[in-house]
């Protein structure tokens, strides 16, 4: 049994991870403790690909990216072509668990007591600081749980990447695809053999990753908040 | 000098705070909710007020017309939040150092040591913030906040959360800070006796307006109006009118009282046969004393008994009542029987009844 599938699925899946980390931390902050015009329209937008069906996604993808598209026009100029390359099978999986860390983050980011990020400032803090040392840090276990499950997310993606990636073995063959196509084929054992390959991969990377979210800020229970009685206490 | 003037309109009322204060512990007492913190947020620069100037020493920090707004982190204030905000994920020493950034390792190592030192918390130093007392926690956040030295230290009701004895504690710290901290301390409270206590100036706010500003004396012997005599629990107001005015004193005719000399306040104008309210505070009032002037014979209806002391509940034959603190509690007097009220002209004060 050849194992290119397993290493394309979790190549593309550490790929699309790092990416949604990055992109749904920023917007994560961005719309958090923040109010404007169209912000409930925005935030519909960025999980939508959470809700709509996975082929819907694909082909939004592949009417954006493909040889008439506006993106893919530009990348076909310059000689690098998405649609059914590895970098598509890293595009859908981004976009498909885009919203999971978005919305973790999101979340998170809410709960940080604004006097912590205040205090900061007050102590000289550039907003970057802030965002880094005070912001982040607090946020954390919303931060690694959304991790872990857009990770997850990725590593199960499959209408999207058939859509935009194709089955292509050897190049964007996933695990998911790989056991479609072999139960397609009647070939039942070796899809059994990606099935548990594929359960063996999540439950060690869940695992692993909370132990890492365990460890990495033990002692940050917050203090609880107090609110103060109601009136002057003006005895004589 | 530290200099405020804003306006910010809040949802439930219009914020206009005037004042100014040199290098010394001001104090901002007012119920909650009546734009106490948010003045302190206006001056660290974590709010934008709609419009005024706030300026430290002529440098202005802001000024709505010629659109200056400093940023908090140019500010540099030290703020010591109501819940401390200290820092959950960082120990004691990484609190207390992580505003002197950009500075030499030796240098801030020398500094946090220093000032932990001074506040006594120097063994706390590795611990976690939620492993500490709230006295302590309280402690950490003014060493935070003076660590990089700031020109203006804001404490939002940093008291409110600790039980009395190590409030007293840290009262009495705070009032020693002024020997090793020389700037400007805006202190913010809800509790008369602590602003009192710790501060020389006071500002009295409600619902986003100071009602009177001044000297702490000042305040509590002249009290501006019914309302600040309220606030700052006078609770003796009756309206009187005006009989006689000697040079020094004044001549009030109380109904259900009598006649009562009160000591003119500085620039107080009155008029024969004027309208107005007199007040004093039950602390003031002594009870068993008997003198020439201001002497009454009043009924007790009930005593409420203290630790030291009593506070008693008298009323005159024609109805008017009394609230008055006795410091002795030597002898407890039982409801019902009569009592001789002496109420001191110096601690009587007039309001003009257009206030």
């Amino acid at each position: 049994m050849d194992l290119i599938p397993v290493w394309i699925s979790i190549k593309t899946a550490l790929a699309a991870t790092l990416f949604t980390f990055f992109l749904g931390l920023v917007a994560a902050r961005y719309m958090a403790g923040r109010d404007f015009k169209g912000k409930s329209l925005l935030d519909g937008i960025l999980i939508l690909p959470l809700v709509l069906p996975p082929t819907v996604v694909g082909f939004g993808l592949l009417f954006l990216f493909g040889r008439n598209g506006p993106l893919g026009q530009l990348f076909f100029a310059l000689g690098r072509p998405v649609v059914f390359s590895w970098s598509a099978t890293v595009i859908a999986s981004t976009v498909v668990s885009f919203p999971l860390m978005y919305q973790a983050a999101r979340a998170a980011f809410e709960q940080v007591e604004p006097n912590l990020e205040n205090a900061a400032r007050t102590l000289g803090a550039s907003e970057w600081r802030v965002f880094w040392r005070i912001s982040v840090p607090l946020a954390w276990p919303g931060i690694a749980a959304g991790t872990i499950l857009a990770f997850a997310r990725s590593l199960g993606e499959f209408g999207a990447t058939l859509m935009l990636a194709g089955n292509i073995p050897g190049k964007t063959q996933t695990i998911p695809l790989a056991i479609y196509f072999a139960v397609e084929a009647g070939k039942e054992s070796l899809a059994l053999n990606w099935v548990l390959i594929v359960l063996l991969i999540s439950l060690i990377s869940i695992v692993a990753l909370n132990y890492w979210k365990k460890r990495q800020y033990p002692n940050r229970a917050a203090i609880p908040a107090y609110s103060p009685e109601g009136s002057i206490d003006a005895g004589n | 000098m530290l200099a405020i003037d804003i306006k910010k309109w809040l949802p439930e009322f219009r914020l206009e705070a005037s004042f100014q204060m040199d290098r010394e512990i001001m104090a901002i007492l007012g119920p909650s909710g009546c734009g106490k913190t948010m003045t302190l947020k206006c001056i660290a620069g974590l709010v934008k007020p709609d419009a005024g100037s706030i300026a430290l020493d002529g440098r202005t920090w802001f000024d709505s017309r010629q659109r200056i707004n400093l940023p908090a982190q140019e500010r540099r204030v030290g703020f010591v939040f109501q819940n401390y905000a200290l820092f959950p994920h960082m120990s004691v020493y990484d609190n207390v150092a992580f505003g002197l950034r950009g500075r030499p390792a030796e240098e801030i190592r020398e500094r946090v040591n220093r000032t932990l030192d001074k506040l006594g918390i120097i063994k706390l130093a590795g611990r976690f913030p939620t492993r500490l007392s709230g006295g302590q926690q309280q402690r950490v956040a003014l060493a935070r906040a003076l660590a990089g030295e700031p020109e203006v230290l804001l404490l939002d009701e940093p008291f409110s959360a600790l039980d009395s004895i190590v409030k007293r504690r840290l009262e009495d710290e705070l009032l020693r800070l002024q020997d090793y901290y020389q700037g400007h301390i805006l202190y913010v409270t809800h509790n008369l006796e602590e602003a009192y206590r710790l501060s020389s100036r006071m500002a009295i706010y409600e619902a986003g307006r100071i009602l009177q500003q001044g000297g702490r004396q000042d305040i509590i012997q002249h009290p501006a109006s019914r309302r600040v005599a309220a606030l700052t629990g006078a609770r003796n107001l009756w309206p009187g009118v005006v009989r006689s005015l000697e040079e020094e004193q004044v001549l009030l005719e109380v109904n259900g009282l009598g006649s009562l000399w009160v000591t003119r306040g500085a620039s107080q104008e009155l008029k024969m046969g004027q309208g107005v309210t007199v007040g004093i505070r039950p602390g003031h009032i002594q009870l068993g004393q008997k003198e020439a002037i201001n002497s009454f014979s009043l009924a007790v209806s009930h005593c409420v008994e203290e630790v030291a002391g009593a506070t008693y509940w008298l009323t005159s034959s024609s109805g008017l009542s009394l609230e008055a603190r006795s410091n002795s509690s030597r002898e407890r007097r039982s409801d019902g029987t009569l009592c001789d009220v002496y109420l001191p002209p110096a601690h009587l004060f007039i309001i003009g009844d257009d206030n």
